[in-house]
């Protein structure tokens, strides 16, 4: 870990950092170890030594004594007290969702109505949580197709991996997040189940993926 | 006879009734007012604005399993909420509401009111030495030092105050400031009395005791429904209680701000209430403002601070009396 | 007849440096060669050990010091004092472009091909070549070709590295595969549609390093990341050909040529390739006992053992008969045979086995045949007796007669059980010719004579295939197959070797010794080992070859007075010598249940298409 320099203080190292985020001013690190990963200004002030003039204790000592930093918090409470509120009625009043959003999982056609998969099991491979399952067979066209396809959603961690190795935009993430059943066993997709979801969200999902294809 | 125990019976009911209310309804109050200043709205959804979401909870409380532990105590673990819960109304009996509105005026108010609530370390000991659980234990041992340790300052500046009065009654205590509230000259003391309160209710920031994240609700993480609800309840009334008392030390009880004729037609009950509501949104605000102390911090603070701080005013209001020949 | 190479004399070797490496290989190798003597990996497409240098691919290019252009390894002989360098600009460039010039027309197939995950193209690529592509032109596609049923073929692929014609041509002896045009729309194929004839047709799968031919029953069903592998040793021959048995879960998927330079190098026969899809049809998985109404029904393992036991106990001494199948492990034969020692009989009818000199190891041990084969054009002269045989190597047809002076006789066994049971003396008593037997016992035998199994015997069958023997079997008791128990088998030459198990048996089945030591239990004879140990321990003490795993071993059992009734006396048969293996592709209960295998035969009946 390196020492944050004070005044001026270098821009961080996105790459190299994973939990550095930029806030107000300045960059922000997490604070493990003393003054390590201080901002510039968290580091001024943490270097900050008791006054010794008599100007400097007077200052302190009545910010101690009239609690001026306490009545500054209860104004700032209050001050929001007043402010107008950011909660929407949800199940009336939704909020806008990102076209990236990772929801419930769907399989995709080709707009001839055949079915995208080709059983690659690359999404079987890259997923962290192997919630996926897939048995393949030839079928009686000679091509490469699945005989099971089936994510466990209990298992999944909605990461998405799946459908950044898919190769045919099969498998896809779609924006739906209002599933929930009332028994384990509705939570474990088979194929059938996610090819449903797919022919039902497809104009949704075939618009975000246009718009996100260019970043992906 | 039957007439005198029955116009006790109904002062007590005309005390406690409206008290009960008023702590489900303190409950609502402090998560709208909490939210609130949280940029969100609280619960709105059980009633318009929430006003039936204390009926919700209380009606979830009554119908819930109660869990014993089989380990624990039965007698004293079932005892304690009961007893946290009856202190706090009892502890009700000599709060003046208005002139003579009171249900015991006796001569040692002050002195009774302070005697309950030091019971009332009872309550939390042995709700958590019952529990018999390493967490209800600590949380509870945590508890009770620090209620303790609050109830010094708060003795001292109750002296203080009683020095300016010069009774221990506390309907003299409220006359004695027709003239001018005690908050005017002595506000230092009403912040120190404010900061013991919340100690002394285990309020934040001094709630470490029973912080969720820290001590998993401490000494009654063992109480479930009915026992949990009693807790909860004798808090609240606890917290009322202090506000009570803050506001007949020092913002003059029920009398109206200035000593004008126009302002005595609005009936006293009225102004004490204002001042109390006032005094639990102070509560609710300083939780909402505040971090919590850690524990060594707040006991530190209760002795190395508040103690001498409020010794050195008993001392200088006495001199400053004894001084100019004020003493009533 | 496992001809070992010599190390080379000290003499012979010259000294070269390899990236600054100092390392001594021997005179006659190649830069290639010297490299992986130095450890330095070198990519390369058509370069193989044991096949001839093609020198097309151009992948193996590296520095050599003193060369103004870099020079393909695989071709270039090592001189003594040559500095080779692999890491330089120089070979960098070399290598990107050459990937670069072989992904030109190579399909995106990656996500479809099955040789994807185990692919050398995908590896090397990744490796060795560049992040992107500049063409922008079409690319070209072939036309795919029929080359059997086991071979599946997508032209398109293929990087024309030429190993699998060289294979069919110098390993194989079929010249069945050839390379036509050129350039761009250069083809490998047979020409005319027909399929590969040779039984070792298959291991151009293993050879193609992209996913040009590839394996066809089990074509779309798996990826190579999801299989996990154990080393085994084949049975469908009695050569013992190492295996690596991949299997996912409880089925196994696919089995593939492990080295062994004494015995099969790198290659094994389709039989022993395919034949696992057998596995999972036909098995049995629960003991059966025959009901009152002639069916066999199932039931459970103490009532099978009971009924068994109650069955076998009515025949006395020489009326009880057990016979090991082709299958058979050592270890579950010795506990045949020390049961029904122990039952107090003298002997035991032992496995046929005994073909001479005369047999086919063309159609009974592939693999075998291609050692032979490469023994005979270095030179060794080979003569057969028995039927005109077409070995894919020059033979002296000798007639049908035994010579006098005949310089001994090698004994080709043609099952991997054969050897193992005669090493353990399991053969015929004296006294046992004459007597017809009141009880039987199958180990896994499907392929005895009618006359060794009258129609009044009491039979129990135990084995992993419901076929020949469970279906006269009174008793049917499951057992394991070869790729699902630690089983040792002895192969021709005498060598001990031991499968071990990839997969659990179905069902109820259990490990063949467990059976019959079961079995023992209940008939009151109870066998002194229960454990794998125990078996392997008293197996050491009857034949101690068969402790000293993958030793060539003289076999036991060509002395005199082991093989059975009186050496010498024995009267020449009246008919012809000939092979027992009529049919390569289905020769023991797992290749008869095998639907690759049956689609082979039907396959080679019609070998051309259309004619």
């Amino acid at each position: 870990m390196s020492q944050a320099a004070p005044a001026g203080a270098q821009k961080a190292d996105v790459i190299g950092d994973m939990w550095c985020g930029y806030r107000g001013e300045d960059w922000y690190y997490p604070r493990i170890g003393g003054t390590a990963g201080l901002s510039s200004k968290e580091f001024v002030t943490s270097q900050r030594e008791a006054p010794r003039d008599l100007a400097g204790v007077l200052d302190e000592s009545s910010q101690t004594l009239f609690l001026t930093e306490l009545w500054r918090g209860l104004a700032m409470t209050l001050k929001v007290f007043f402010e107008p509120k950011v909660t929407i009625n949800y199940p009336f009043e939704k909020t806008t969702i990102s076209p990236r959003f990772r929801g419930e999982h769907a399989l995709r056609r080709y707009p001839t109505g055949e079915e995208r998969c080709i059983a690659c099991k690359l999404c079987e491979a890259i997923c962290p949580a192997q919630a996926i399952t897939i048995e393949t067979e030839e079928r009686e066209d000679g091509s490469r197709r699945t005989t099971r396809y089936d994510i466990d959603m209990t298992k999944c961690i909605y990461c998405g991996f799946c459908q950044e190795a898919c190769p045919v935009d099969a498998i896809v993430e779609g924006p739906n997040f209002e599933y929930t059943t009332e028994s384990h066993e509705e939570l474990l997709y088979d194929k059938q189940k996610l090819l449903a979801n797919g022919d039902r969200w497809e104009v949704e999902i075939a618009n975000n993926l246009r718009s996100e294809s260019q970043y992906r | 006879m039957n007439i005198l125990i029955f116009s006790i019976v109904l002062k007590i009911l005309a005390l406690t009734v409206p008290l009960i209310l008023s702590i489900a309804f303190l409950v609502l109050a402090e998560r709208k007012v909490l939210a609130s200043m949280q940029r969100r709205k609280g619960p709105n959804v059980v009633g318009i604005y929430g006003i039936f979401q204390p009926i919700a909870d209380g009606l979830k409380l009554i119908v819930k399993e109660p869990v014993l532990p089989s380990s624990a105590n039965l007698v004293i673990f079932l005892f304690a909420p009961v007893l946290t819960f009856l202190l706090s109304q009892v502890a009700w009996a000599s709060i003046p509401f208005g002139e003579g509105i009171v249900l015991a005026d006796i001569h040692v108010g002050l002195l009774y009111v302070f005697a309950i609530s030091s019971l009332g370390v009872y309550g939390i000991i042995t709700a958590g030495w019952s529990s018999n659980s390493k967490y209800a234990f600590l949380g509870s041992c945590r508890s009770a030092a620090q209620m303790v340790s609050y109830e010094v300052s708060i003795g001292l500046i109750l002296i203080t105050v009683c020095i300016c009065a010069g009774s221990l009654n506390l309907t003299e205590v409220v006359l004695a400031q027709t003239q001018i509230w005690y908050c005017i000259p002595l506000f230092p003391l009403l912040v120190m009395f404010f900061i013991s309160c919340l100690a002394e209710t285990n309020r934040a920031p001094f709630d470490l005791p029973e912080a969720e994240a820290e001590l998993v609700a401490g000494y009654n993480v063992e109480y479930s429904a009915m026992g949990f609800a009693l807790f909860f309840l004798g808090e609240y009334a606890n917290m009322i209680v202090m506000s009570s008392l803050c506001c007949i030390f020092f913002l003059g009880g029920w009398l109206p701000p200035f000593d004008f004729a126009i302002f005595y037609w609005i009936p006293g009950i009225f102004w004490f209430s204002l001042k109390v509501v006032f005094f639990l949104f102070a509560f609710i605000w300083v939780r909402a403002a505040f971090p919590r102390y850690r524990y060594d911090q707040l006991m530190r603070l209760g002795w190395k601070v508040l103690l001498p701080l409020s010794l050195a005013w008993v001392i200088y209001v006495a001199g400053v009396l004894l001084c100019f020949d004020w003493l009533a | 007849m496992a001809a070992q190479a010599a190390p080379a004399p000290a003499d012979d070797l010259i000294e070269v440096t390899v990236d600054g490496k100092p390392v001594k290989v021997p005179k006659g190798s190649n830069v290639l060669q010297a490299c992986d003597a130095a450890g330095v990996d070198v990519p390369r497409f058509c370069y193989h050990q044991r096949l001839s240098i093609a020198g097309n691919c151009r992948m193996c290019l590296v520095e050599v010091e003193k060369s103004p252009k870099p020079v393909a390894s695989c071709a270039m002989p090592a001189g003594p004092g040559m500095n080779i360098k692999t890491s330089t600009p120089l070979v960098k460039k070399a290598r990107e472009g050459v990937m670069e010039f072989l992904l030109i027309n190579h399909p995106l197939d990656c996500p479809i091909c099955d040789q994807g995950g185990e692919c050398d193209l995908q590896d090397q690529a990744m490796a060795f070549g560049s992040d992107r592509s500049r063409f922008t032109e079409v690319k070209r596609a072939v036309v795919d070709k029929n080359l059997g049923p086991l071979v599946k073929t997508v032209m398109t692929r293929c990087i024309h590295c030429t190993r699998c014609v060289r294979f069919a041509k110098e390993v194989a002896g079929v010249e069945d595969l050839g390379m036509t045009g050129r350039g761009r729309d250069s083809e490998i194929g047979t020409y005319v549609e027909r399929m590969l004839t040779s039984e070792l047709s298959a291991n151009v799968i293993d050879l193609c390093p992209v996913g040009a031919l590839t394996a066809k029953p089990s074509a779309f069903t798996f990826r190579n990341w999801e299989l996990a592998s154990t080393e085994s040793v084949d049975v469908s021959d009695a050569l013992g050909s190492a295996i690596r048995v991949d299997a996912r879960g409880p089925e196994v998927f696919r089995v593939t040529p492990r080295l062994n330079d004494a015995i099969n190098q790198e290659w094994i026969s389709d039989k022993a390739r395919f034949q696992v899809d057998a596995l999972r049809l036909q098995r049995l998985s629960q003991p059966l006992v025959r009901g009152a109404g002639g069916g066999l029904e199932p039931a459970t393992w103490p009532r099978a053992l009971a009924a068994a036991a109650e069955g076998l106990a009515r025949a006395r001494g020489h009326e009880l008969r057990g016979v090991a199948g082709r299958l058979a492990d050592v270890e579950s034969v010795v506990a045949l045979k020390d049961l029904l020692n122990r039952l107090g009989l003298a002997g035991v009818d032992g496995a046929d086995s005994v073909l001479l000199v005369g047999t086919d190891p063309r159609a009974e041990a592939p693999v075998l045949n291609a050692r032979l084969r490469a023994l005979a054009l270095a030179g060794v002269p080979f003569a057969s007796i028995g039927a005109p045989l077409d070995l894919t190597f020059p033979l002296l047809a000798a007639g049908d007669v035994v010579r006098e002076g005949w310089n001994g006789f090698a004994v080709l066994a043609d099952a991997a059980g054969t050897v193992g049971a005669l090493d353990l003396g399991f053969v015929p008593g004296a006294g046992a010719r004459g007597v017809a037997p009141r009880a039987v016992y199958l180990l896994g035998a499907d392929d005895y004579e009618e006359g060794d199994v009258p129609a009044d015997a009491f039979v129990v069958y135990q084995g992993h295939h419901g076929e020949r023997g469970a279906a006269r079997a009174d008793v049917v008791l499951p057992g394991a197959a070869y790729t699902e128990k630690f089983g040792t088998y002895v192969n021709a030459e005498g060598r001990a070797q031991s499968t071990k198990a990839a997969v659990g048996p179905p069902g109820a089945a259990r490990d063949d010794w467990k059976v019959l030591r079961a079995l023992s239990e209940v008939m009151g004879a109870p066998l002194p080992y229960d454990t794998l140990a125990g078996v392997r321990a008293r197996l050491a003490e009857v034949a101690p070859h068969l402790a000293r795993r993958g030793a060539l071993e003289p076999p036991l059992w060509l002395g005199a007075d082991a093989l059975g009734v009186g050496g010498a006396a024995g009267k020449p048969a009246a008919d012809p010598l000939a092979t027992r293996v009529t049919n390569f592709y289905q020769t023991d209960a797992i290749s008869r249940a095998s639907k690759t295998m049956a689609r082979c035969v039907r396959a080679r009946q019609n070998p051309v298409p259309g004619l």
